[in-house]
């Protein structure tokens, strides 16, 4: 244990002797790092955020969309919308305690000589105000909620400060020559689009889009005591059998309904590909730095055959050049995982900040002590690996034949 | 006769070049008694140096054994053979081959980190040696700032860092003008005389052999004579 004190700063000593070839190697897997971490840290806290949003979410709540979920571009593009008959049979469905469909709307609002387009979104307010609250996450954080049947919004948390900055409650909006009165702000909900949303009545929405009927999605709360996976096997059943008694014989749409806790699985399913996927790229810019150690070493062994053979003249064994040589790499490895993890991990820390202050994106960095070890771990190991073939080689030298060799 | 400390048994080294098989060893067979002072003369290309690197454990005979303490060893392994260099073995080079981003002190300690010496008796012991051969004031200085002499006697404390029994030399006085060589075979006799080391020195220079009472004669390979010589101390006569 104490030669490999001894070892290590015979490497660290051999690192300094040729600085700037070490740097450069080092630079190497920097850059192969810093893609890997920053990289890393936002998927994770891409991951972490939908997460959290859906967490929000009750369990006793399903949502149902037309379409199939592996085909959910489709759906959406193609503008498939559950009707109001859906919307029936959704509801009378054992089990349902309350549908509430889901309708919004971009649509011209105009607010103190600005006109902006602005998600409208129509809430049942009159039935469900409690369900919006407890089980969705929407919640009041000045103001109050529209009164049914009054002509009044409640605004996102993003609005005052991207949408209309300056916006305050107690101050009329325009929509469609129509006057509102923005009486609420609500809390974050975590996401962009959540939070640069206005709420309004039912009716009201209704009355200024011309939408009467039917949703694009629907959201349904389970009545206590109902297994929510079977209600949502049942629901999916009757939607599916309607259509086709509907439709006719054979081609019945196909219907998405999700639990929250599906939901969940399906986002961690497809944020778990992105982060293998950023890896797999990630990993391809570390392999290069991975050869540039290679390479260097390979460089040093020929360089310093002579020294190799003077230090087995002198009594070193093989496994004493080989654990010379590793440690040579896996310093280099671990200063470059250091240096490549601190500006990799700030660089994500800044894309949130942007993100925070510039509506275009909202994405968290997820700084873990599990990404950090990770990142260490990972470069040393890069550093090792890369290492181990050139140390076997010098390690392998005769000590004749590398004395032999004059430089 | 003591027992041989070294002893080469019809030793044979083969180089293969190509198809072509190079003898540079044929069949020599030698004994080297411990404490003994043995200069190996011989023209270049005459087959000493690889000579001396069998009996350095450096390297391995093609045919026939070299025995050390008694040991074959062609039948160690590669760890045992280093352990036996670091332990029984100092190198004294004509390159000086001193680790040139070591200072001297460092240089010194080398042998002994491999001992698995502590820091401290490396420190004491590198430093006492230098002091001996009056480097004390070259303890921090890089080969490259050094003398040739000054280099060629920080090798041969490096040699003698683990105590060893058997010093080789191969050439110590090549790269070096007459005065100094001269004063640097003096360290190597007094080695001889005062601390009982075996000492074997490779040359080419006949000069050297006047130095040594056993004069091993190689020419292409093989043993012209092999003389035990009265004690002729020119040396000392010279002085």
């Amino acid at each position: 244990m104490i030669m490999l004190g001894e070892y290590l700063k015979i490497a660290i000593k051999n690192l300094k002797t040729r600085q700037l070839r070490s740097w450069l190697t080092i630079l190497g897997i920097v850059i192969g790092v810093f893609l890997i971490m920053s990289l890393l840290s936002l998927s994770q806290g891409l991951k972490a955020t939908v997460l959290n949003q859906l967490r929000a979410v009750g369990t006793d709540i399903v949502m149902i969309m037309p379409g199939n979920i592996s085909d959910i571009m489709t759906t959406l593009i193609g503008g498939m919308e559950l009707t109001e008959e859906d919307l029936n049979t959704i509801k009378k469905t054992q089990g349902v305690q309350a549908v509430i469909p889901n309708v919004y709307k971009g649509i011209l609002m105009k607010y103190q000589g600005q006109t902006k387009t602005v998600i409208l979104a129509g809430m049942d307010l009159r039935n469900y105000l409690d369900i919006y609250e407890n089980d969705i996450g929407m919640k009041i954080e000045q103001g109050r909620w529209p009164s049914p049947g009054g002509k009044e919004i409640v605004v996102g948390s993003l609005v005052p400060t991207d949408v209309f900055p300056g916006l305050k409650i107690n101050t009329a909006a325009m929509i469609k020559g129509r006057q509102f009165e923005v009486v609420g702000i609500l809390k974050s909900r975590g996401s962009k689009q959540d939070d640069m949303m206005m709420g309004l009545d039912m009716n009201l929405y209704q009355g200024i889009t011309g939408e009467k009927k039917g949703a694009p999605q629907a959201i349904a709360k389970i009545a206590l005591g109902f297994s929510v996976d079977q209600v949502a096997k049942n629901i999916k059943t009757n939607l599916e059998e309607n259509a086709r008694r509907r439709v006719g014989s054979e081609g019945g749409s196909a219907y998405s309904v999700l639990t929250s806790e599906a939901l969940g699985s399906i986002v961690g399913n497809i944020m778990g590909i992105i982060q293998v996927v950023v890896f797999a790229f990630g990993s391809i810019a570390v392999l290069v730095g991975g050869i540039g150690i290679m390479n260097t070493m390979y460089t040093s062994v020929r360089e310093r055959t002579k020294e190799i053979g003077i230090l087995k003249a002198v009594g070193a064994k093989n496994s004493t050049i080989v654990m010379i040589f590793l440690m040579e790499s896996a310093i280099i490895g671990l200063i470059g995982g250091l240096g490549g993890m601190i500006p990799g991990l700030g660089l994500a820390k800044l894309i949130q900040a942007v993100g925070q202050v510039h509506p275009v994106f909202y994405i968290e960095a997820s700084i873990t002590p599990g990404i950090i070890i990770f990142g260490i771990l990972f470069s040393i190991g890069v550093g090792c690996l890369s290492g181990f073939f050139p140390a076997r080689a010098a390690a392998k030298l005769k000590p004749v034949e590398a004395l032999r060799r004059y430089e | 006769m003591p027992e041989a400390i070294i002893k080469l048994e019809d030793v044979w080294k083969i180089y293969q070049l190509g198809k072509m098989e190079l003898p540079i060893l044929k069949g020599i067979s030698l004994d080297i008694a411990p404490a003994d002072f043995v200069v190996i003369l011989g023209p270049s290309g005459s087959g000493k140096s690889t000579m001396l690197n069998m009996v350095g454990c450096l390297d391995l005979p093609t045919k026939g054994k070299v025995f050390l303490d008694g040991q074959d060893i062609s039948k160690m392994s590669e760890d045992q053979l280093a352990q036996v260099r670091g332990k029984k073995i100092g190198f004294v080079f004509q390159q000086f081959n001193l680790l040139p981003n070591l200072n001297a002190l460092e240089n010194v300690m080398m042998p002994m980190i491999f001992q698995g010496k502590s820091e401290k008796e490396r420190i004491e012991r590198a430093k006492s040696l230098l002091a001996s051969l009056g480097l004390e004031d070259r303890m921090d200085h890089r080969p490259m700032e050094l003398s040739g002499g000054e280099q060629q006697r920080i090798a041969i404390v490096r040699a003698l860092a683990n105590d060893p029994e058997i010093v080789v030399a191969d050439e110590p006085t090549g790269n070096l003008d007459s005065t100094t060589g001269k004063k640097i075979m003096e360290i190597l006799i007094d080695l001889h005389q005062n601390e009982k080391k075996t000492i074997i020195v490779v040359t080419h220079d006949p000069t050297i052999a006047n130095y040594s009472s056993h004069v091993v004669r190689i020419k292409d390979g093989q043993l012209v004579s092999n003389h035990l010589a009265e004690e002729k101390v020119l040396w000392s006569n010279n002085k």
